[in-house]
């Protein structure tokens, strides 16, 4: 038997930030698909500038907020520099803004935006790694935290050398990059991450026990060797080195979506709450994009590609992060203004923290919204896009009152 | 000095709530034992529902608080195990009937 009693709860002041940027950051790139249409090229500069928006102010900033809260907890030991996050945080959206400015006004901000972006992630990085090597609790999710984060230091040394390129300050074809760059980024970084923190918090939140984890530990190798295949066969012109790594990073997500339903399955707590609904649907997308990208392999139209890539980014990846908000704030919010007082006066459960109704109409509006929009990339018909993005809106609010809301709750109290 | 029975500690325990789940730690089956030593101080083995639980530091402070609080006892020291690790057989079944219900567009 092995015991455990250490601080490491970062303060609530630092965390915060990450959440409501974050969200705020979700509106803005929700009204900014109003300027794309239904039928966008992967390689146009407004494409590229919306998925910078989205990726880096959306998803980065609220996973880096999630894993200053979660990384102590797993892997059992304080951060190493946890003040690093108060400068984190205010750099990555500097950074975004004169990326996106970059990519839609004038590409000499590139190098700037992309320069600040490349510290925050170094600085992020850098606290973890550090972190890792104090704490002596060893898992997959341990492992995954390590790995993913050498993919994010590959992943935006890469995307610096494109914004470089960009700026006309190095001579390379950046579109040569750009799949070395994805991929890192994406699927090393945060999908790895993901994967990670799904062994963390749905058996966390959903009370699973006694579940098998093989195919997690099957997912997390294989995802490796996909990622490591597709950058080099990229970067190296090895058509068969690419292939193998797409083949192998469908293994890998298979295999992670196995894992998910048997954590599914050993769930306890069957109350299906805005959080197991927006996984239901998160997980939903998750297959759409693969049989698109299947599809779109062999020989579909890139209109296949946008669809998947559409659904896995705003569907899968949004639905994720929007889920946990409803899990994380709450809690964030009660462990700061509630738990002194336990045992004091009543203090509430965290899921009276949740303003239910709008929650589950930001749910609601934002399933409608991620399925208008990848039928509308599809089949390229603007009426059904600019539906789909006004339905996205629509959520993008709810979600943004249903935030402020929670992390107001209780502020009373204090 | 006065005594301290071992259903007064875990009565005292039952008054610490998860705050995610809603139950009580005694309910949930998380108090694996509980000892009352000779000196009027209290001992608590114990678990949580999962080993990544952000809590985890704040249900020690709790239970120690609850027990002082609650019983003639001055001292209480809790010991946080993994082994065997919790799964919801381990619960009351009033937790588990509730555990069980899907709820109908509840958030």
């Amino acid at each position: 038997m092995n015991s455990i009693s250490r601080d490491f709860a970062p303060p609530f002041a630092l965390i915060a930030p990450y959440f409501m940027v974050g969200t705020i950051f979700y509106f803005v790139s929700i009204a900014a698909l109003f300027f794309l249409d239904s039928t966008p090229i992967h390689s146009d500069m407004s494409t590229i500038a919306w998925v910078h928006l989205y990726l880096l102010g959306f998803v980065m900033m609220i996973i880096f907020g999630a894993m200053a809260q979660l990384v102590p907890v797993v892997i059992e030991v304080g951060h190493a520099a946890v003040d690093f996050f108060y400068i984190i945080w205010p750099m990555l959206a500097i950074g975004t803004i004169l990326m996106v400015a970059g990519f839609t006004l004038t590409t000499s901000l590139l190098p700037f935006g992309g320069m600040v972006v490349l510290v925050s992630m170094v600085i992020f990085a850098a606290d973890l790694f550090w972190t890792l090597r104090k704490g002596e609790h060893k898992s997959i999710v341990v492992s995954v935290m390590g790995t993913s984060n050498i993919f994010l230091l590959l992943g935006i040394v890469s995307g610096f050398i494109m914004a470089l390129a960009f700026g006309g300050l190095i001579g390379i074809d950046p579109h040569q990059w750009l799949k070395a760059h994805v991929f890192a980024v994406f699927g090393g970084y945060v999908i790895l991450t993901i994967m990670g923190l799904s062994m963390v918090l749905l058996p966390m939140f959903g009370l699973s026990h006694g579940f098998n984890d093989k195919p997690m530990q099957w997912a997390y190798k294989l995802m490796i060797l996909g990622v490591s295949s597709v950058m080099v066969g990229s970067l190296f012109n090895l058509m068969f080195l690419e292939w193998f790594g797409i083949g192998a990073t469908f293994v890998a997500l298979s295999s992670y979506f196995y894992q998910i339903y048997l954590i599914a399955k050993t769930r306890a707590r069957k109350e299906n709450d805005v959080w197991v609904k927006s996984l239901i649907f998160a997980f939903f997308t998750l297959l759409l994009s693969m049989l698109f990208t299947i599809v779109y392999l062999f020989g579909g139209s890139e209109a296949w590609l946008m669809s998947a890539g559409w659904f896995l980014i705003a569907g899968f990846t949004g639905f994720l992060i929007t889920s946990h908000l409803y899990k994380i704030i709450p809690f964030l919010v009660w462990f700061e203004r509630y738990a002194p007082l336990v045992g004091k006066q009543k203090v509430p459960m965290l899921h009276e923290m949740v303003p239910k109704r709008q929650a589950d109409a930001q749910m609601i509006f934002s399933a409608s919204g991620v399925s208008l929009v990848g039928v509308a990339l599809l089949v390229q018909n603007d009426a059904l896009f600019y539906g789909g993005v006004s339905a996205l809106l629509v959520g993008a609010v709810y979600l943004l009152y249903s935030v402020y809301t929670m992390m107001q709750y209780g502020k009373e109290v204090l | 000095m006065s005594v301290v029975t071992e259903e007064e500690v875990y009565k005292a325990i039952s008054t610490v709530i998860d705050p995610e789940v809603g139950f009580n730690l005694v309910e949930m089956g998380l108090i694996y034992d509980v000892m009352v030593l000779k000196n009027g101080h209290v001992s608590v083995k114990m678990t949580l529902s999962t080993r990544g639980c952000p809590l985890h530091q704040m249900m020690i402070q709790w239970v120690q608080e609850a027990v002082v609080r609650e019983t003639e006892s001055d001292f209480c020291a809790v010991e946080i195990v993994w082994e065997p690790a919790w799964n919801v057989s381990m619960a009351d079944d009033s937790v588990k009937e509730a555990l069980s219900k899907t709820g109908i567009g509840g958030s």
